[in-house]
């Protein structure tokens, strides 16, 4: 049996290579996520270990329950470092200062010098010591006005050691410093980040941060680590602890590891996709390979081959096909990896190299899952080939199909409970946008297989419906196409699922796009009433409040608010709250102000209407609040609002209280207006005299802003239709299989079109324009799907994110021509090598 | 022997061929279907080609239809030497000039009866003669079937739609290849009734392939071939002359 098995394979060994490909493509996706994301995780490993070689030690404020200062530490004061240094368990213990973003070197033209994606670190260092996470690469560590940049930013910046650099501070003075050294993080590269490394009172001072730190980073030389934390330990007050060096690694590397899952986590979304997306294909080809062979199957019953042996027999083949395409892919992935991790490495973001890991887990799950996918698609054709009876080796053509009752039933067992679950996704009681998303993603996945299923019953009548243009205007070619696209409604349908599902998910994500981008354009109308906005654009990050300050002291500006983000207890529960320059705010922007007074008093407190309404709070009511530092008060609700577009936060209090009572004063957006009848240029280049002080800050006026979002949510778009490209991809292998088995079906009919004076280039139209029916059928299907799936997740998502629906029109249109063009290009092999039958072959062809 | 009468110069041939040789495959596996034939179908004659397998009777037949390459000689359509013909031209030739009979999977499943007769020329200019089409559908006696699909027509019904077919652009000539080779006798029988009734009262030429004597008889001439090489020839055939003559071919 397996010899047949084998024979059977080698005379089809070009449908099943194409079939193979669309499980390589699946599976290679898996194993590149996996050793991708493998690898990077060892190498940051390794960073992290690298770095922290020397601290068996590190001194540190516990994380409090509030912590409006984000990535940037909590301080305390310096005076711990001496009594830790006094201990005789301690050899080296270094004090330090830290800083997410802040401080960043500016390039000669005055523009700021910034890797794009990664952070800059400023850091407080004194110099190679045993608790050194920094190498020295060329020169000495920084003193007084001096400063130590790493390699890549070094590079970027076309500094050498010895130039004077010019710093952009948060202070909003820019300096100059000499450039005393350039290094490393740990012992290779920084990922991408940069690091900006003064000694400790440069850094208290350019941070603007008094004699604090917020580390103590301890070598014990030969002390044993426990015995190293429990002597630190007496010598700290409360709220600073002591944890070991390893605890240190290990947190760096689990947070680290964090973002790595996610990035794997989110290509290995991808991978799952394209393997849904490969099963159809695998079971279009399987169906049409035991369709064929009905004449062969019946003969191996008649000769007494059972149902189950002839089950058997395409099950193996099933298997063998998904070995090989599990290890071609598994090599490929490994491949793909090797090639992005080279890309990363010699990208000029300092990249570190390793070596890429291949783990026993991803080689066992890689070809599980590719093994898994490719024989779940065989079973259903692997049964109806049992099932063949022996007299259809002698009955002549005349495939009988499922019945079409068979169909509606199973494919509405499957659709109904997809349709319920994205219902429940978008109307449903769920908590949580994300239960809401993962319940529409399942009923998406179901929907998809039922809508499948289904559209074999009007498959062909929609085939037919779509070849009438064709065959209005392509005479008998297109006729014939349109008959050939419609002639089998489940092979077409199953082919044009394919091509539906990549569309569909990409049409889905074009709606939520458009929808982002339609609220967001309502919302600019409405909400924002600033000429300007000032604010940190890379990465929404916080910078000095001096900055409203400044502005606010310009003649050519009328009404200046800052916006801080800040931690409190709100009524007992933490709570992200907006600062807001209650005098001038309301100038800016329009929260949609309910009820209430615009401007809050020093203890007035604004509360979202649903928020209010969910807590019972009226105009009136006290509300009990702590602030990060341990002030506590009671604020009274005095205004009520309903647009939290720009003012994210539920809550809004006064930034003169609120500013009062964080570590760091700082703010995440400053919005301008002019006076009236104001020259708009001059004011504004007025205020970029200020801003440009603070190099991190983009100025922009609404219609800026507006591209800037834009543009911003359009790189999304665009990375994620890239990665489900690969969809579109598996289905256009797809449907050249399809093409290339249907045209083999057909080749006496094709035999007999040319002798009666069918010629070449009519033959290729007609395979042509089969095809683009069959790709516009999925195209539809899938942009309807996209359609239904888009409008899901914009309903399931909060509407203070997406609160309107989108039609990208434009895209549809596009993406319909794209199907159509698919169809094209895939039935140009098929149509070739069918425009190159013998005439006579093909009419005598069994 | 050459089966060209060369004296008839009032003659008109629908087709011929001059010393045409076919050889398929070279060095030990080279095989000679075709032996330098020279052969002419006089329009207006029903003739047939018979001859053992491998005779080369299919081949002559392919070959004169401009389905396959002569190796060497040539054969002519009408005044025109198909071996001066491109692909493209040979096809436009096949579907205004010749039409064709097969034995079997003559028609386009998807396309109805009246569909499949108009095929040659709907893939071509589209003009044609809709009374002449509708009187042959009428001839051949699927007037009331005209948009049945061939699955709804019997084998006899569909051969008839494929003599239709061939009759419909008027060719200059019909190649039958075993039309009836999968019909019962009845049916066998009124189609080549119908096909000696084309050539005899509209003047259609027509040549067909067959092993069967008594469906040779309905041919107006039977051509013998064997080894590549036509063997004889007999003139107003009758079953039992047919076979006779093949036993002693035979012989």
């Amino acid at each position: 049996m397996l010899k047949l098995v084998v024979r059977g394979i080698r005379a089809n060994l070009g449908r099943l290579a194409l079939t193979l490909i669309s499980v390589v493509l699946g599976v290679a996706f898996v194993s590149g996520s996996f050793v991708l994301a493998d690898s990077l995780r060892s190498i940051f490993n390794q960073i992290s270990e690298d770095a922290f070689a020397g601290v068996d030690a590190q001194v540190r404020a516990v994380e409090p329950e509030l912590n409006s200062s984000g990535e940037n530490l909590i301080r305390f004061d310096e005076s711990i470092i001496a009594d830790v240094q006094a201990l005789p368990e301690v050899e080296y213990a270094e004090g330090g200062i830290f800083a997410f973003e802040q401080t960043y070197s500016l390039l000669p033209d005055g523009e700021i010098n910034r890797p794009l994606g990664p952070p800059v670190f400023t850091s407080s260092w004194g110099g190679p010591s045993p608790v050194s996470s920094f190498t020295i690469v060329e020169g000495e560590a920084p003193s007084g006005q001096q400063v130590a940049l790493d390699s890549s930013q070094a590079t970027a910046g076309g500094f050498a050691v010895g130039d004077m650099v010019t710093m952009s501070l948060p202070t909003g003075e820019p300096e100059q410093f000499q450039l005393s050294a350039i290094i490393d993080f740990g012992d290779g590269g920084t990922g991408g980040a940069y690091f900006n490394l003064f000694d400790l009172d440069t850094t208290q001072r350019i941070l603007d941060a008094g004699d604090v730190i917020d580390s103590i980073v301890v070598n014990g030389g030969s002390t044993d680590a426990d015995a190293l934390l429990t002597a630190i330990e007496p010598l700290l007050p409360a709220d600073i602890e002591v944890v070991s060096g390893e605890t240190v690694i290990g947190e760096q590397q689990e947070e680290f590891g964090g973002f790595i899952d996610i990035f794997g986590n989110i290509l290995l979304g991808f991978a799952v996709v394209v393997l849904f997306v490969s099963t159809f294909i695998i079971y279009n080809t399987f169906a049409i390979l035991v369709g064929q062979r009905t004449k062969q199957l019946g003969l191996l019953r008649s000769i007494g081959a059972s149902g189950t042996q002839i089950r058997l027999m395409v099950l193996i083949e099933a298997v063998i096909i998904g070995i090989v395409a599990s290890i071609v892919g598994l090599f490929g992935g490994i491949g793909v990896a090797w090639g992005l991790k080279q890309l990363f490495s010699t990208g000029g973001n300092s990249f570190p190299d390793g070596p890429l890991q291949i783990q026993p887990r991803t080689v066992i799950v890689v070809v599980l899952v590719g093994l898994v996918v490719t024989v779940l698609s065989a079973i259903l054709p692997a049964i109806r080939a049992s099932r063949v009876s022996p007299l259809e080796a002698v009955r002549d053509g005349g495939r009988k199909e499922r019945s079409m009752t068979f169909r509606l039933v199973a494919g509405a067992i499957v659709l109904l409970p997809g349709l319920v679950l994205l219902a429940l996704g978008m109307f449903g009681d769920i908590d949580g946008t994300a239960s809401r998303l993962t319940s529409i993603g399942v009923g998406a996945a179901l929907t998809f297989i039922g809508v499948s299923m289904l559209s074999a019953l009007f498959a062909g009548r929609a085939a037919g419906t779509l070849g009438i243009p064709v065959e209005a205007t392509r005479g008998i070619n297109g006729r014939l196409a349109r008959d050939n696209a419609s002639r089998n409604p489940q092979r077409t349908a199953a082919t044009a699922t394919a091509l539906m599902i990549g569309l569909a998910l990409i049409t889905g994500v074009a709606v939520l796009t458009a929808s982002l981008l339609a609220t967001f354009d309502d919302l600019l109308d409405d909400a924002l009433t600033a000429d300007l906005f000032v604010y940190e654009a890379n990465q929404g990050l916080d910078f000095s409040s001096s900055v409203v300050e400044q502005l606010d002291a310009l003649d050519t500006t009328e009404d200046v608010a800052g916006f801080a983000i800040v931690e409190m207890f709100v009524d007992g529960e933490v709570e992200s709250v907006t600062g807001f320059d209650t005098a001038t705010g309301t100038a800016v922007i329009n929260p949609g102000i309910v009820d209430g007074v615009a401007e809050l008093s020093e203890r007035g407190l604004a509360v979202f209407d649903e928020t209010a309404a969910d807590r019972g709070w009226a105009l009136g009511t006290t509300v009990p609040v702590e602030f990060e530092d341990g002030f506590t008060t009671d604020l009274t609700v005095e205004l009520i609002y309903d647009d939290r577009s720009i003012v994210e936060n539920a809550f809004i209090v006064n930034r003169e209280l609120s500013r009062q009572h964080v570590q760091i004063d700082a703010v995440a957006f400053v919005g301008v207006t002019f006076p009236d009848g104001a020259d708009a240029a001059a004011a504004r280049a007025d205020v970029e005299t200020v801003t440009n002080n603070f190099a991190q800050l983009t100025v922009q006026d609404n219609t800026e802003f507006q591209e800037e979002v834009e543009g911003q949510v359009g790189q999304i778009q665009i990375v994620i239709s890239g990665l489900l490209v690969l969809c579109l991809v598996v289905a256009f292998f797809g449907i050249i299989n399809t093409m290339a088995l249907s045209v083999l079906e057909r080749t006496r009919e094709i035999g007999l079109l040319r002798a009666v004076g069918m010629t070449r280039s009519q033959l290729k139209s007609t395979i042509r324009w089969e095809a683009v029916i069959v790709s516009i059928f999925g195209a539809l299907l899938g942009i309807g799907m996209g359609l239904l799936l888009g409008w899901a997740a914009v309903i399931a998502i909060p509407d203070s994110f997406i609160s309107k629906v989108g039609i990208p029109w434009g895209s549809l249109v596009v993406y319909l021509v794209v199907g159509g063009v698919i169809g094209v290009i895939a039935a140009y092999f098929p149509a070739r090598r069918a425009s190159k039958l013998n005439v006579l072959d093909a009419i005598s062809h069994a | 022997m050459t089966a060209t009468p060369t004296t008839a110069a009032e003659v008109t041939w629908a087709a011929r061929a001059d010393s045409a040789s076919k050889v398929y495959g070279s060095g030990d596996t080279e095989v000679h279907a075709l032996r330098g034939v020279s052969v002419g179908f006089e329009s207006g004659k029903f003739t047939a080609i018979m001859g053992p397998s491998g005779s080369g009777k299919s081949t002559l037949m392919h070959c004169m239809a401009g389905l396959d390459r002569l190796t060497s000689g040539s054969a002519f359509i009408g005044g025109t030497d198909l071996g001066t013909l491109n692909d493209k031209q040979l096809t436009k030739m096949r579907r205004e000039q010749v039409g064709f009979i097969f034995q079997s999977f003559n028609l386009v499943p998807t396309l109805n009866v009246v569909e499949n007769v108009t095929l040659p020329s709907d893939l071509g200019d589209g003009k044609i003669d809709k009374d002449w089409v509708h009187e042959v559908i009428e001839t051949v006696g699927l007037g009331d079937r005209i948009s049945h699909r061939p699955n709804e027509l019997s084998g006899g019904q569909q051969q008839r739609v494929a003599v239709a077919r061939a009759l419909a652009t008027r060719p200059e000539i019909v190649f039958g290849d075993e039309p009836t080779g999968n019909l019962d006798s009845r049916t066998s029988a009124e189609i080549l009734d119908f096909m000696r009734r084309a050539v005899r009262e509209l003047g259609q030429t027509i040549v067909m392939v067959t092993h069967d004597p008594v469906t040779a008889s309905y041919s107006d001439r039977v051509l013998f071939l064997a080894d590549g090489q036509i063997v004889k020839q007999m003139e107003d055939p009758t079953p039992d002359s047919v076979l006779d003559t093949i036993k002693s071919l035979g012989d």
